[in-house]
């Protein structure tokens, strides 16, 4: 500022400019500290802010695909483990099957055997109505029911039956969660059920021509089973690799959104302080310099 | 030169010496008086005729001192630009206001912000296709999406209430520049009256540079000097003040929402450029619609997106073609009828896909990730091109406070630049105390001088009258 004349008007003025700055960069600094938070309004930092706001729709969106993938476990994991008992039964009933081979078993204990067998067959067909949260594991997209009716027959129809479950578990990556009856267990007449109810059948009939085309049927089947669980042990690693990404991910979003958007405690606090003894400096300077004037000095 | 005039010489001094303490009480009385100029006496040396005639002689000393008026001490051209400058300084303050109230508005950035609320939107169609036959899952989607559309009619609301609240302040502002122009006038009145009878005017005159700053802080005006001490005041060329007769403005709002000060005389709109009018009109004619017309664009943006797919897909029993939102934009978004209170009918699955199907609802849960272009529209929805609600929403908060940081910045340009030039016509005008003090002792010490002076020549006419020719008593 130029040398000009000074008036007790204009100082008083300045010196009340200059109090008012002083008490709202405080009060600025007191908002920061109280709430927390570096940027209370987009004004404040308009890149922040735009930082900010991606990160929180970052952090929900990534929260969303962790949960998403906890879904998609729990159904990899309800079809994994079916199929693990389902494997152990097939393998059972191929036992059986090579036991009823041999020439020296009579007619009642085939017989016998062949009820085993219709007894693991049902067993077997309640391992492919496996529900997970109400909905068959193996149905496709049906709704609720069974995949399988009693007789081994698969009961879903329509889209339902081919349906995929899917599951979002990243920025545009879908994984499939399912996988149908007819793709572990074989398609008709060439399922599994089919061919343990012809094996059984011929069992009790003493109809004992055949055992080696069932005997490799029933290798097949193994085959499809073990394919299948593969594949979904493939897929359970993938979906937990994923999550365990998104939920490293989840942390750094965190972390930048707290840098951008929450203040650094020590850094304010000794700003504050600043502020505060500067303020306290320019209310005792004004209390000074207000008070004198010549009628203190003239008589 | 008599005798006697050398008494009237030294009776001119004590009025002169009178006058000058006068004012500089006057000075001190006003020391705080807000718009007060100081004030000096006007000494003028009386020197004598300045063209001798026969009987009119003169001995080249002086006749003493005449007050030839008290004038006021201040810069007509700081005047000017103090006025100038409040008037920028009064359009950027409530530009400044508006924006920020706009800012309180949207309350970003938060968790409870209308992006949260986006985002929210969004994890609730994956919740739905987690578990598409969950109807509470398509319950609390519907909630949600529930919450969204009446908070972003209700932003649309506070903005546009914020607008009507502005419009009304113009038509108060209007009628406050009236009346301030109405006391102008009359205060010009006094002024001329004053100035033809050879009255020195100084504290009417003051008070009306007081009133047109004030004016000035209001609306944008252009001072001239008039006849007679008078000043004419003009606002975009035309005078509102000329003389002693004001004119009135009004606030209309024209059939395209648009709001315009007019003349009451004829109706043409005044070119207010500058004080807290333009910004008002500003904020009413091109900030807040500017807000609105975004506003209403990521509304319809998430309209069209979420129709677009809901439409495509298949609700739990097999029906197609369902709206999800409906409404024209941001004023009146709401859930459709159709969708509203049944959650049966919220298209999870493909069209033809089994009653479980829930690759629909996967689509409009990935809408969330369509942003930018580098990050292209999910499979299936190329048709999606351009930025989602999100990505308009995002843009729409970082041109907000771009604006108002701006308009902060200038306003604390504009304080301080506005601060400096009162500051320097303060220093011009403003009274002094210890200035004041001083003329007062040397008033006081020349009255002093002057009694002395008047004295003296009492006991030199004394001695002439009554000690001199006392030979024949």
């Amino acid at each position: 500022m130029t040398a000009f004349r000074i008036t007790q008007r204009s100082v008083s003025q300045r010196t009340t400019a200059n109090l008012q700055l002083a008490l709202r960069r405080m009060s600025t600094t007191q908002d920061q500290l109280s709430s927390g938070r570096l940027i209370r309004r987009p004004s404040d930092s308009p890149v922040g802010t735009v930082s900010a706001l991606r990160f929180r729709g970052d952090i929900r969106q990534t929260e969303q695909f962790v949960r998403n993938a906890d879904d998609a476990l729990g159904w990899l994991g309800s079809a994994d483990r079916t199929l693990t008992s389902s494997l152990e039964q097939v393998r059972r009933v191929r036992d059986l099957t090579l036991q009823a081979a041999n020439g020296s078993n009579s007619d009642a204990s085939r017989r016998a055997i062949g009820v085993e067998i219709l007894a693991l067959r049902d067993s077997l067909i309640g391992l492919g109505n496996a529900k997970y949260l109400g909905r068959p594991v193996f149905g496709g997209t049906a709704m609720d029911g069974n995949a399988y009716d009693s007789e081994g027959a698969f009961a879903v129809t329509g889209a339902a039956a081919t349906g995929k479950i899917e599951r979002t578990i990243g920025p545009g990556e879908r994984i499939q969660v399912n996988i149908t009856g007819p793709e572990v267990f074989g398609h008709e007449p060439n399922d599994l059920f089919t061919r343990l109810t012809a094996l059984a059948n011929d069992l009790t009939n003493g109809n004992v021509t055949d055992f080696g085309a069932h005997l490799d049927a029933l290798d097949g089947h193994s085959t499809g089973i073990v394919d299948a669980l593969g594949q979904i042990g493939a897929r359970f690693n993938r979906v937990e690799s994923m999550q365990q990404r998104a939920t490293d991910q989840l942390m750094a979003l965190r972390s930048s959104l707290s840098e951008v958007e929450d203040i650094d405690l020590p850094a304010t606090i000794v700003d504050m302080q600043l502020q505060e003894t500067a303020y306290k400096a320019a209310l005792s300077a004004t209390a000074r310099v207000l008070q004198p004037s010549l009628v203190d000095f003239l008589r | 030169m008599s005798n006697m005039s050398s008494l009237s010489t030294a009776l001119s001094a004590l009025y002169a010496q009178r006058r000058g303490l006068d004012v500089t009480g006057h000075n001190i009385a006003n020391a705080n008086t807000e718009g007060y100029t100081r004030q000096r006496v006007d000494l003028v040396a009386n020197g004598g005729p300045l063209s001798p005639a026969i009987w009119s002689k003169w001995n080249g000393v002086g006749q003493g001192v005449d007050v030839a008026g008290t004038m006021r001490l201040h810069d007509a051209f700081l005047d000017m630009r103090a006025v100038q400058e409040r008037s920028v300084l009064g359009e950027q303050l409530v530009a400044q206001q508006v924006l920020g109230r706009i800012e309180m508005g949207f309350g970003e950035p938060s968790d409870l912000g209308l992006a949260a609320q986006l985002s929210d939107f969004w994890a609730g169609w994956s919740d739905v296709a987690n578990n598409p036959t969950d109807l509470a899952a398509r319950s609390a989607l519907l909630e949600r999406a529930s919450t969204l559309a009446t908070n972003l009619r209700s932003t649309w609301g506070s903005l546009s209430a914020l607008r009507t609240d502005l419009v009304g302040q113009m038509k108060a502002q209007t009628d406050s520049v009236n009346e301030m122009a109405r006391s102008i006038a009359r205060l010009n009145e006094g002024i001329v009256a004053a100035t033809q009878s050879g009255l020195s005017p100084n504290d009417l005159t003051d008070q009306r540079d007081l009133l047109v700053a004030k004016l000035a802080d209001t609306i944008g005006i252009t001072v001239k000097p008039a006849n007679g001490g008078a000043v004419d005041v003009l606002v975009g060329g035309t005078a509102l003040v000329r003389g002693t007769t004001a004119q009135t403005l009004d606030v209309r709002e024209g059939a395209n929402g648009v709001v315009t000060v007019n003349w009451s005389k004829d109706g043409y709109p005044a070119t207010v450029s500058g004080g807290a009018m333009a910004g008002l009109q500003m904020s009413v004619n091109s900030t807040i619609p500017h807000y609105l017309t975004a506003l209403d664009g990521v509304a319809s943006r998430m309209r069209d997106l979420v129709n677009g797919a809901h439409a495509a897909g298949q609700d739990l029993d097999g029906n197609t073609g369902i709206q999800f939102f409906a409404g024209t934009g941001a004023a009146d978004i709401d859930l459709s009828a159709d969708v509203r209170g049944q959650p049966r009918r919220l298209a999870a699955a493909a069209e033809g896909g089994g009653p479980a199907d829930a690759a629909n609802a996967l689509l409009l849960a990935e809408l969330a990730g369509h942003r930018d272009p580098k990050n292209p529209p999910p499979l299936g929805q190329e048709h999606l091109s351009g930025d989602g609600p999100d990505v308009l929403y995002q843009a729409l908060i970082v041109g907000l406070g771009v604006e108002a940081q701006a308009a902060n910045r200038r306003v604390d340009i504009q304080s301080e630049i506005s601060r400096q030039v009162d500051a320097v016509r303060d220093a011009q005008a403003g009274v002094n105390l210890d200035e004041e003090m001083t003329n007062m002792l040397s008033y006081q010490r020349a009255y002093e001088a002057a009694a002395r002076f008047m004295t003296a020549i009492d006991q030199m006419i004394d001695r002439l009258v009554n000690h001199t020719g006392l030979v024949g008593r």
